[in-house]
């Protein structure tokens, strides 16, 4: 078993310096450490020794020195008691710890004055965009904005591209503004062109400032981020930007097209697909723009679509809590359905618990013992 | 070669952050406030080397002086000499947490208050003044019997038996 597990694993020096001094001396005298006498002559020796050493808390760094290990690469129990778990988040890579701490942290003599982040997070088929400021307790939402609203509003298809986007982050600052009575204040640039708009401070009230928060997405010129970002700078927030990575960005002129990032805002570049699709592959298009046939949407009409979506959003942008019952909850009563998301016991539950189980305990010992006696 | 006695000599522990907590830095040293008045403890985080403050003030309670934008400035006592100075230093908020020595008392005050509010309201006296422990009071021992030993008369026999 060994000896096949050499023939596999062991580079052709490993070989040679296990067989001949002479190579071991030579390969010494270029001075790889990890060819001295000394080494090998363990492991040559007893393989039973080297599986010792592989046990050893060096042993993952011995066996990547060694191209590959012998012995299965184990993690020891020392391994597991040296480890040191990341934060829950990042362990589960949701947040960005290095990007959060200068997101969030304040300077200390403006005490608790909340700094505002606009967070935009994508998931498959929704998009989330939320005004958030953070505490020690949990961070605390002052408005959020999410794709699935816009049906509301006149739009029902394509929930997840740079128009949507737009669209979301144009209804969370008209919403964030509105709640904070700024919203006469601030308008913002009602017009969508594509250009670079920030807001101007108005004479009674600064602008609201918050900055934006990717997440973990990688900040691409184009980004549907920057749709978001546009949508909510054109609804009369201040979040400090700049148009580098607006879709129509010029990366050679160094300037950003206006006009491209207009047809990217109103839907242009969706437009232009269905156009060729229509024309060259006429059932792919009945599959993948289904929904847009099924509701009319034409190329043409997505324009003037988005520009009624805007118009609604500006019109009433409060929040509707939505009419639907929450969703029945089944009690699972069988394995192993039974003991998924299980509800966390209380102190006094968990102590009534041990202390049943204890009297359960003592009862069957009692009842052995009487047995025992009889 | 000698020792030396660089800024940071001899805190090769002190500094070093402790077992299975290294790495990134808890938000909450961030997000926690401080005002002028307040004490704060100074206990030294190896991981952020800005405004770490000198090996001395490492473990030392002061008040704060001052708030600047990522610092705070704390008056610390030292001893210099036959004397002790109040040292105005200024540390990164990674380096300080707030104290606690002060909880107690400003816990007792508020009992305090709300005692002496309802004494006056009852229209009792009451005295506020903490008592330090008194001689513990007196009991009775209880299942005590007693056992009389008396010496045994020395015997040679037996203590010899091991000897011979």
């Amino acid at each position: 078993m060994v000896q096949t597990l050499r023939e596999k694993f062991e580079p052709a020096w490993l070989t040679l310096a296990l067989q001949g001094t002479n190579a071991i001396s030579s390969s010494a005298k270029r001075g790889h450490w990890f060819l001295h006498l000394r080494y090998w002559r363990r492991m040559r020796d007893d393989f039973g020794r080297f599986a010792a050493l592989s046990e050893n808390r060096y042993s993952h760094i011995w066996e990547s020195f060694t191209a590959m290990a012998f012995v299965k690469a184990q993690k020891s129990k020392a391994y597991f008691k040296r480890y040191q778990v990341k934060f829950k988040r990042r362990r589960q890579g949701k947040t960005d710890y290095r990007a959060r701490i200068r997101l969030i942290n304040q300077d200390k003599n403006k005490y608790n004055t909340p700094k505002y982040r606009f967070v935009v997070r994508f998931t498959n088929k929704d998009i989330i965009a939320q005004v958030t400021s953070a505490s020690i307790a949990g961070d605390i939402v002052l408005a959020a904005a999410y794709a699935h609203e816009l049906p509301r509003y006149g739009l029902e298809v394509g929930l997840t591209n740079y128009a949507a986007a737009y669209c979301t982050g144009l209804l969370l600052a008209r919403r964030v503004l509105k709640r904070l009575e700024m919203d006469e204040e601030y308008e913002g640039n009602v017009e969508a062109t594509g250009e670079d708009y920030s807001v101007e401070p108005a004479e009674t009230r600064r602008p609201f400032r918050a900055l934006l928060d990717v997440g973990l997405i990688r900040t691409t010129t184009g980004n549907r981020v920057f749709g978001a970002l546009k949508g909510a700078l054109d609804g009369g927030l201040d979040i400090p930007h700049s148009d580098k990575r607006f879709a129509g960005f010029d990366k050679d002129k160094k300037e950003l097209d206006a006009e491209v990032h207009r047809k990217y805002v109103f839907g242009g570049h969706v437009a232009a697909y269905m156009k060729t699709l229509i024309e060259d592959e006429p059932e792919k298009y009945q599959t993948h723009f289904s929904d847009y046939i099924k509701r009319g949407i034409e190329p043409d009409g997505l324009e003037e679509l988005y520009k009624n979506v805007h118009a609604a959003i500006r019109a009433d942008p409060t929040f509707k809590k939505s009419e639907k019952e929450p969703p029945k909850e089944h009690k699972r009563t069988s394995a192993p359905g039974f003991w998924y998301n299980l509800k966390k016991l209380t102190y006094e539950e968990r102590k009534a618990k041990l202390i049943a189980r204890l009297q359960a305990l003592n009862s069957a010992a009692g009842d052995d013992e009487d047995d025992d006696d009889e | 070669m000698p020792a030396g006695h660089g800024l940071r000599s001899r805190t090769r522990d002190s500094f070093s952050r402790p077992f299975r907590k290294k790495g990134t830095i808890a938000l909450t040293t961030y997000l926690r406030t401080y005002r002028i008045g307040d004490y704060v403890d100074i206990k030294v985080n190896g991981a952020v080397h800005k405004g770490m403050p000198h090996k001395f003030y490492h473990g030392r309670t002061g008040r704060v002086w001052n708030v600047t934008k990522r610092a705070i400035g704390v008056e610390v006592n030292k001893q210099v000499g036959n004397r002790i100075i109040r040292k105005r230093i200024h540390v990164r908020v990674e380096h300080v947490m707030p104290s606690r020595c002060t909880e107690e008392f400003r816990l007792r005050k508020i009992k305090n208050d709300e005692l002496k509010a309802e004494a006056k309201a009852k229209g009792e006296k009451i005295s506020t003044k903490r008592q330090p422990e008194g001689p513990k009071p007196g009991f009775m021992v209880e299942g005590a019997t007693l056992e009389t030993v008396t010496p045994i008369p020395y015997d040679v026999v037996n203590d010899l038996k091991g000897g011979y």
